[in-house]
């Protein structure tokens, strides 16, 4: 029997074991920096999306639409934000406001917020308190573009809430962001679909919603994963809106 | 051993195995969160609490299989063995780590909605559990992690005591279910998240890694260790060396362990009363039978420990047939002196060196 040198933790450790214990810690040290290069490296950029908080809050004057996600045609701008642009709403957090919204469609509002931005997607995250209200002269609300349809298409990507995928957080997107991308919808925000090639130049489409729901309540087990569908897509302003077909999704493996 | 309870017997070599622990997963921590972000050279940086959940979430993984490796890796080399005499600290320090990954993840993706808490918002997020991809894999980290806090609320000898071993020893084979939820959360998790080859291959790897060296170390098991009925044939007594033991396995499932001490031969169960460490894979020191785990000490012809400690094992009656050593299966009750049957005079009796 081949006799080991025998540790006892309570006694000095045997010679014969400490050249083999230090090159096992080592190793342990070494592999333990290795994975943490290997692993950490295997993040991928969360893209361009933030939240503009170095802009200061945003006041625009605009019409407002209802997916019943809101959306605001703005008609007056900031210096960020351009006259014409087109912007989905949402509230402090994980709220949305529909509710907000709701007593306001198709009026002239004025809405006080910070900009989100990713590019083509815009959102507005409402100030509280008096921040989202109609404006005070309603007498000519200025006309804003008719809805325009594009037709009937099938296409692949994911589903998400618009807040995160515009800069709430980075990344904002994929299976680890699923449960939030939930509760996001759950609460109201504005939900949209990142295609995985551009239609008509856009990579972000919002989806519309049943009655009260911002998403299809069947499309909720769809969040977050990478799926194929059809629906019919419409410019709302420069923004793109997607009617899905529910009975088309279907999950890419 | 212990008369009493403290929070912790330090030795030094419980102060170099934390201090490596320590090291490792500061090194860990350190590279993932303050190294990797100029590396990756995103124009645009991933969200810092995101970062410190993958950052913790990664280090827990690795320390729960490593943990598992030890186990077998013990058993196929001895020379690991130091590595499984303060396992418990890591065992806690990875409970730590795998709370801190919740912590993050609760605070950043599970709070700020309005009408309930994030400890309730992580129960409703997502409840597709009818579907594979897209599966709420948190709910295998809930698991997993609660396994690894009552593992580590647990770790401590008073509670091996109050719970008496074979109770403690059932709650901590938690371990196992724990990492297959953990294997199933990342798998269902950041696996799909990102679909990235080094990470397929470091996952896989690792949860391969700890199945590979336990099949591997019971198969080894299983060939030194004899099962059989009646008495249980040890082989010749020759075989066994001064100091040392030979283990069998009775037909009970438990195993025991035949010393040679001083030219007699004594059986003692396998099984230390700490933590059921192999006391047949230790030696007499002082004349004392030394458990390789953590140094729990027997006297061999009583199962006793010296005083003023209490622990006591099972012991055995032995018989000769000559030069073949045969073994009663039934255990005497813990501490039962039984007389030692001198070895055939004219057997070799290798010296085992202290």
């Amino acid at each position: 029997m081949k006799d080991d040198p025998f540790f006892v933790g309570y006694l000095r450790v045997p010679p014969d074991l400490r050249l083999f214990l230090t090159a096992t810690c080592l190793a342990l040290l070494v592999g333990a920096a290795g994975l943490a290069y290997a692993l950490s490296l295997t993040q991928d950029d969360p893209g361009q999306s933030r939240p503009r908080f170095d802009f200061g809050p945003q006041t625009v004057l605009g019409v407002l639409e209802l997916t019943p996600s809101p959306i605001l045609h703005v008609t007056q701008g900031t210096d960020t934000i351009p006259d014409g642009q087109t912007l989905m709403l949402a509230g402090q957090g994980k709220n949305g406001a529909v509710e907000r919204a709701m007593e306001l469609e198709g009026q002239l509002v004025q809405a006080t917020g910070v900009l989100f931005d990713r590019g083509d997607l815009g959102m507005l995250q409402l100030n509280g308190g008096n921040a989202f209200r109609a404006a005070e002269d309603q007498s000519a609300i200025p006309d804003i573009p008719e809805p325009e349809s594009l037709g009937r298409w099938e296409i692949t990507g994911e589903i998400c809430d618009g807040k995160c995928e515009a800069g709430a957080m980075r990344p904002g997107r994929g299976i680890g962001h699923r449960a939030c991308a939930n509760l996001c919808i759950l609460g109201g925000i504005p939900p949209v679909f990142v295609t995985t090639q551009p239609i008509e130049g856009e990579e972000f489409l919002l989806i519309t919603g049943e009655g009260d729901e911002v998403l299809p309540p069947s499309l909720i087990d769809y969040v977050g994963l990478y799926v194929t569908l059809e629906g019919d897509v419409a410019r709302h302003g420069d923004m793109l809106v997607l009617t899905v077909d529910t009975e088309t999704v279907e999950l890419v493996p | 051993m212990s008369v009493k309870y403290i929070p912790v017997q330090w030795n030094r070599s419980k102060w170099g195995y934390d201090a490596v622990l320590l090291l490792g997963v500061g090194l860990f921590l350190w590279i993932f969160i303050h190294i990797a972000p100029g590396l990756l050279n995103h124009e645009r940086p991933i969200n810092p609490p995101i970062r410190n959940a993958r950052a913790y979430g990664a280090c827990a993984f690795v320390m729960l299989t490593i943990i598992l490796c030890i186990g077998p890796l013990a058993r196929l080399d001895r020379r690991f063995l130091p590595l499984l005499y303060n396992r418990r600290h890591f065992g806690v320090m990875t409970a730590a780590v795998a709370l801190s990954h919740a912590y993050f993840v609760l605070g950043w993706y599970f709070s700020a909605y309005q009408g309930a808490t994030r400890w309730e918002t992580v129960l409703f997020a997502n409840t597709s559990y009818g579907q594979a991809l897209g599966f709420p894999f948190e709910s295998l980290g809930i698991f997993a992690l609660i396994c690894l806090l009552i593992l580590a609320a647990t770790s401590h000898d008073f509670w091996l005591k109050f719970l008496t071993p074979p109770v403690w020893k059932a709650i901590h084979f938690l371990i196992y279910p724990a990492y297959a939820a953990l294997v199933g959360h990342v798998a269902l998790g950041a696996f799909q998240a990102r679909g990235n080859e080094t990470l397929a291959v470091i996952f896989t790897g690792g949860a391969l890694l700890v199945v590979g060296l336990h099949i591997w170390a019971a198969l080894r098991e299983r060939t030194r260790a004899t099962p059989a009925t009646d008495w249980v044939a040890m082989g010749p007594a020759s075989d066994i060396p001064e100091g040392r033991a030979k283990i069998a396995l009775l037909p009970s499932g438990d195993r025991v362990a035949v010393f040679r001490h001083e030219g007699q031969l004594s059986a003692i169960s396998n099984a230390c009363a700490h933590q059921n460490g192999p006391l047949g894979e230790g030696r007499i020191l002082d004349c004392l039978v030394t458990c390789p785990w953590h140094g729990f000490q027997y006297d061999v012809r009583t199962g006793q420990s010296p005083a003023p400690f209490t622990e006591k094992v099972p012991t055995y009656r032995l018989k000769l047939e000559g030069d073949a050593v045969f073994v009663d299966p039934d255990p005497n009750p813990p501490g039962t002196p039984v007389d030692p049957v001198p070895a055939p005079a004219g057997t070799p009796a290798q010296e085992a060196p202290a």
